[in-house]
């Protein structure tokens, strides 16, 4: 008998089923969470996890739209101490390391000395949807608002380093920013690169949807590394550090990382370690924007379900909704994929409710490599709860 | 016409070119945290890096998981504690945000 079946059965066994799933298996992230009645600086109100450091969620019907608006663009940060200024006339992105000669360049200089690349691409964190699995999975609690897509301006990372000259032996580039933490002692968020993973999409922005970006998504500049998960887009960006070997990080060799086995899951009622492996890149999903759960719709009426659809680069090739609990999938229409494959592709959906009372609307992204969205109890479990993409369920009431 | 057309434009301008230059305030939310033994050792070793809010939204967890957590801040992020103060922390936070469950 298979372990999930065991548990299955025992719950039934239990009189406990009313649960609606096995103890292993995924459902639905919170949803509806209380908006904080204090707006963050550059941010409208939002889900707010934490002040310091600042943790915040955007809410579900932001994703109704291809772009997300900056001031409600979703916020994680890992130390307490964020600098609440930035001064330009000092800040510098300094270049070091394996490199024929060390240099500093002032935002100015990113703007202007380096040719300007734009790419729209999602952001989102590794632990987006974490409050699916169940048993509890360790971290924040996220929904599934911690995520949004921006287009992004800035400098090609590779075009910056080639100015400082890369070393034959430079394979490793490491990346920190301006954030700090309480005790000397505390590791600095430090995340590292391979040489081989720098493509030309990856970018030093400075620019996030047209405006200079929100100190809190990392004014003045930040790392963007479309199609990987937001854990190694480094905020106020400082230093650009090659090396020829792997430096041991905190951030890079105990957090963001899941099992290293084909499936990417473990028991979690097993105490015994697994070998890991970083999250790095994203796996199809879609999310619904409108209706959000408890929307009151009338009977017969034309209801168009809106929302979004991303995976890492691979490109989405349709969005099926469902209207049935699962049984029956239809098309819905997506946008002209004007933004690219690195960013949200909007769908939408139209249909007319022909029964009072409770609605299930279900979205399933499929890409271009035939990878489809799972349902959320077909989501084994990790112990960082990583990665969910579970089928995005709202229920309505038709009234 | 131009005349209105032109004064909004700069009007626009500035903003289109604004930066923030005064010091950037982060508001302090309260968390609703409870009271009990040990509280004390809380609020003086787990506020100097985050908020309660950071504790309440990992959600009920084992006390492994809670043990866990505290080795975490003293081994990898430095934090300074006693093992006798490293104990209050752990027995704290299972009673108050535990899930029953020892592992």
């Amino acid at each position: 008998m298979q372990r999930r079946d065991f548990f299955k059965k025992s719950l039934v066994v239990a009189g406990t089923a009313a649960i609606g799933s096995s103890l292993e298996a995924a459902s639905q992230p919170i949803d509806g969470q209380k908006i904080s009645q204090v707006a963050f600086p550059q941010k409208r109100p939002m889900i707010t996890y934490s002040d310091r450091p600042p943790l915040l969620e955007s809410p579900r019907d932001v994703f109704a739209q291809a772009i997300t608006p900056n001031d409600q663009f979703f916020v994680r940060w890992h130390m307490p101490e964020i600098p609440t200024h930035v001064d330009l006339e000092k800040y510098r992105l300094k270049v070091n390391g394996e490199v024929d000669k060390e240099l500093s360049f002032t935002l100015d200089e990113l703007k202007n000395d380096f040719e300007p690349v734009e790419v729209t691409a999602v952001l989102q964190c590794g632990g987006n949807g974490r409050s699916a699995f169940s048993p509890i999975a360790g971290g924040i609690q996220w929904g599934n608002g911690a995520v949004g897509n921006a287009k992004w301006k800035g400098a090609r990372l590779r075009d910056i380093l080639e100015k400082a000259g890369i070393k034959k032996d430079a394979h490793w580039i490491g990346f920190n920013g301006l954030d700090n933490a309480a005790y000397y002692k505390t590791p600095n968020f430090v995340r590292e690169m391979h040489m081989e993973e720098l493509g030309d999409h990856v970018i030093v922005a400075y620019e996030m949807n047209g405006e200079e970006l929100p100190y809190l998504n990392g004014y003045p500049v930040r790392l963007i590394i479309p199609g990987y998960y937001s854990d190694s887009w480094v905020k106020m960006l400082s230093n650009l550090t090659l090396t020829t070997d792997y430096q041991k990080l905190f951030f890079m060799d105990v957090a963001y990382r899941i099992p290293d086995n084909e499936t990417e899951t473990e028991d979690p009622n097993s105490h015994e370690k697994v070998k890991t492996k970083p999250i790095t890149t994203m796996n199809v999903k879609s999310m619904i924007g409108y209706p959000t759960n408890d929307t009151k719709v009338y009977l017969n009426s034309h209801v168009t379900v809106r929302g979004v659809a991303f995976d890492q680069g691979k490109g989405i090739k349709e969005v099926l909704v469902s209207i049935d609990g699962g049984k029956t999938w239809e098309s819905s229409i997506l946008d002209d994929g004007k933004h690219g494959r690195y960013s949200f592709r909007e769908f939408r959906y139209t249909f007319n409710p022909g029964k009072y009372g409770k609605q299930t609307i279900m979205t399933k992204a499929i890409n271009k490599a035939g990878e489809e969205q799972p349902l959320a109890e077909d989501i084994g479990w990790n112990h960082g709860g990583y990665k969910y993409n579970g089928i995005d369920t709202v229920t309505i009431e038709v009234v | 016409m131009y005349k209105y057309i032109l004064a909004a434009a700069l009007m626009i301008l500035p903003l289109s070119a604004q930066e923030v230059k005064e010091d950037m305030q982060v508001p302090y939310i309260s968390y609703e945290i409870k009271m009990g033994e040990n509280f004390d050792v809380i609020q003086a070793q787990c506020l100097m890096c985050h908020s309660f809010g950071y504790i309440i939204n990992q959600g009920p967890q084992s006390k492994a998981f809670w043990a866990g957590k505290v080795k975490k801040m003293k081994v990898a992020f430095g934090m300074d504690i006693s093992d006798k103060d490293a104990v209050s922390v752990t027995d704290y936070l299972y009673q108050h945000y535990g899930n029953g469950k020892l592992k």
